[in-house]
């Protein structure tokens, strides 16, 4: 291949292959089932992120925020506009994901807890901050005093929630997402997988 | 198993024969109206008139539903918090013992729930009297790349696909004598397994959509994609947009004014 | 001799990490207006074949790929797939991922690829009532795509091909859906676009329906061109099993009463005549 200099852009744009596109709205159906099948189970879980991870194994990770962002999206058109604004957070833990898995973080186990725990991390923090900046506080916007006092506010109710039992939830239901997209990676075929893999050819032949 | 997918329903009322890009004007026109006005006042109005709009369109039942449903919790919570510790409360009105009530912060949650509403509100009327098709075609119209507008049709088709795929498993492994009761770990040991034949073929079956896609001149160059679904602006658009822009104009210069009044 | 529209030269193609070549130097010709059918065992090569006519090889599915396929002067590798389709038609095995996903009904479906080049809606209109009309979907235009029976999805998937009007119609093992009945009538239409010119490439497993359409057949062996010939040829090679095609029921009775010498014509590989044949051989020995 001839040496480019790929630029940022193009590298985003080589990601949105219509192999990749295809793959997002499968990626929203994942997601939305995980969560169906808790409520169908009454399981106090959510797993709706298992599409958004192997997505951003596959595929990379602007693909990936874009299938965070399109599972909300499809959440307020289906079912409730309340979940727009949280849109949000699933972009932010995709992202996160997508970094890490990247950074080959998913291929060793020590790789793949630490991107369950940053994952839910990131998730508590940010869906606390939503809960409290559009539906809960100030929007900030009508001064700084009341900045101050709703980041206050909303910093305790961070320390609350870490220390509380939505964070325990949030630890296991991430942790059981990402053990079901781990699986499922691994078992899918690798003649599938590798249409995905980077468009450079860095195995030669051997036959 | 509870599927959810959008449920469109026509009902050739006026509101859904407006051009969907009216509904998004006026998502933001009335909201940020709203945000830019002073006090709570404004807000109510719109609410009262979005639940006439929701009459209009036969969807009132249920657009009260998401209302109420959303609207009573977050009064009640915001009201609290905002009532009782909003930084700027100087007029009490009220004594809860452990605290006081204050009119500002009152004010403030109010305005806030208002605000929250009228997005709301406004974004549930859109959605529910707006075939996804003409949405999609009509922002496509307005320069939405072709392959965002691809995203979220597809989204909204599939997905209820997936669920029907998965009820089909589900039924069929009842019918095997599957327990569907039983402890925690009895579920999930029955249905964990059903999740991955979806999620396998699903992946499979999307190699094939996307040779589809692009056999069938999917991202062609140069081409400015057209659609089917006709989107059309009427008279009635015109006038709806007139009324959003004078709305948004008068609104933005009273909430000057009294600004210009405080100095 | 008629026009070459496609021209596969010397092509040979594998997929990422497979070890194996899925085509290996494969060649042929076929002729503007032809029906030219594909046969062999499964993984044999040919839905890679029939991806590498319509530009998916290379630019969908990656590889390693040496040769060419030239598609009416217009080198595959070197264009796009999206330029391709203007000349290419292509009808997959599973018809459900036929279908774009982005329609709520039929009528839209219809006319999605027509959307894609930039057709005004009138002329979409049009040629919707056309292809529907031809394809008998015109009752269910209304209808959501994703709610009909596995044999209209199939209809649709070919109407949305054939609305397109291409040159050149790729079927891979396309009537998996239908019932023999619905897909016969499938094969009427394809055989009438094929009589006004359209020429039809088609990987199929259905022997009879080959023997019968088929110009010319090319019987793919483990990614090799094991044979390319006329029907008559192929079919009447008794080697041509040890390359796992079977071969109709009534070709293999009409060569047996060739090689007993019951009859002296050529044996048939259409249904009708080879009836006729196995009757006039059973009134002479009759007479006999």
């Amino acid at each position: 291949m001839s040496e480019k200099k790929v630029t940022f852009t193009e590298r985003i744009k080589s990601q949105f292959s219509t192999k990749s596109l295809v793959l997002i709205p499968i990626a929203v159906g994942i997601n939305l089932i995980g969560g169906t099948l808790c409520s169908a189970l009454k399981l106090p879980l959510f797993l709706d992120m298992i599409g958004t991870v192997v997505v951003a194994c596959l595929s990379g990770v602007w693909v990936a925020a874009l299938c965070g962002l399109l599972t909300n999206v499809f959440l307020a058109m289906a079912a409730n506009p309340v979940y727009l604004p949280y849109s949000i957070v699933s972009i932010m833990c995709a992202v996160v994901t997508g970094c890490m898995v990247k950074a080959g973080f998913f291929k060793k186990v020590w790789g793949a807890v630490l991107t369950w725990l940053a994952c839910t991390f990131v998730n508590t923090v940010s869906a606390s901050v939503i809960t409290i900046f559009v539906y809960g506080g100030s929007a900030g916007v009508t001064g700084t005093s009341v900045l101050t006092a709703t980041l206050i506010a909303a910093t305790k109710n961070i320390a609350a929630s870490v220390l509380s039992t939505s964070m325990i939830e949030n630890l296991i239901d991430k942790g059981i997402t990402f053990l079901i997209a781990f699986v499922i990676i691994q078992k899918i075929p690798k003649r599938f997988l590798s249409q995905y893999a980077a468009d450079t050819d860095d195995e030669e032949d051997g036959d | 198993m509870a599927t959810i997918s959008n449920t469109f329903i026509p009902k050739n009322t006026v509101i859904e024969r407006l051009n969907p890009m009216t509904k998004i004007f006026a998502i933001f026109s009335l909201g940020l109206g709203t945000l830019i006005s002073p006090g709570p006042r404004l807000g109510l109005a719109v609410i009262a008139g979005l639940f006439g709009a929701a009459w209009l369109a036969g969807i009132l039942k249920d657009f009260a539903k998401i209302m109420f449903g959303f609207g009573i919790p977050v009064t009640a919570m915001l009201l609290f918090i905002q009532g009782c510790y909003h930084p700027g409360n100087v007029t009490f009105i009220a004594d809860l013992g452990f605290a006081k009530v204050g009119l500002e912060g009152v004010r403030y949650a109010l305005k806030i729930i208002s605000t929250l509403l009228v997005f709301l509100g406004t974004f549930y009327i859109m959605n529910k009297t707006t075939y996804p098709g003409k949405l999609v075609a009509a922002l496509t119209e307005s320069g939405m790349p072709p392959k965002a507008g691809y995203l979220v049709l597809a989204s909204l088709n599939v997905v209820p696909q997936m669920q029907r795929r998965m009820s089909v498993i589900r039924e069929a492994q009842e019918a095997r004598g599957v327990e569907t009761g039983g402890g925690i770990t009895a579920r999930i040991k029955a249905y964990i397994p059903l999740l991955g034949p979806v999620i396998m073929s699903s992946l499979t079956d999307a190699q094939e959509r996307g040779m589809t896609l692009e056999t069938r001149g999917f991202g062609i160059a140069g081409v400015k994609p057209t659609a089917y679904v006709e989107v059309c602006k009427t008279r009635t658009d015109r006038a709806v947009n007139i009324f959003l822009t004078a709305f948004f104009i008068a609104v933005v210069s009273a909430a000057v004014l009294t600004k210009l009044d405080f100095i | 001799m008629g026009r070459i529209i496609l021209e596969v030269k010397d092509f040979s193609f594998k997929y990422r990490q497979t070890k194996q070549k899925a085509l290996k130097n494969i060649s042929f010709q076929v002729e503007e207006g032809n029906f030219f059918c594909v046969i062999g065992a499964n993984g044999s090569g040919k839905s890679t074949l029939c991806s590498a006519l319509a530009g998916l090889i290379p630019h969908y599915f990656t590889g390693k790929m040496s040769g060419r396929v030239i598609v009416d002067g217009i080198s595959a590798g070197e264009s796009t797939i999206a330029e391709l389709s203007q000349k290419i038609g292509f009808v997959f095995q599973n018809p459900f991922n036929q279908l774009s996903y982005t329609a709520g009904t039929v009528a839209e479906e219809l006319a999605y690829g027509l959307g894609n080049r930039g057709v005004s809606r009138r002329m979409m209109m049009e040629k919707v009532e056309f292809v529907s009309k031809l394809m008998r979907i015109d009752h269910i235009l209304d209808k959501n795509p994703l709610e009909l029976s596995g044999g209209q999805v199939q209809r649709v998937a070919f109407g949305s091909a054939f609305i397109m009007e291409p040159e050149i119609l790729v079927l891979d093992e396309c009537t998996t859906q239908l019932d023999p009945a619905g897909s016969e009538e499938i094969f009427d239409i394809v055989k009438e676009l094929n009589k006004k010119g359209v020429t039809v490439i088609m990987a199929d497993h259905d022997m009879e329906r080959v023997a019968r359409c088929a110009d010319k057949i090319l019987v793919l062996e483990k990614g090799r061109a094991a044979a390319l010939d006329e029907p008559k040829k192929i079919f009447g090679d008794p080697e041509i099993m040890q390359h796992g095609v079977g071969i109709p029921d009534y070709v293999e009775i009409t060569r047996a009463l060739k090689e007993k010498q019951y009859t002296d014509r050529d044996i048939e590989i259409a249904e009708g005549p080879a009836i006729e044949m196995v009757r006039e051989v059973l009134d002479r020995c009759k007479l006999n």
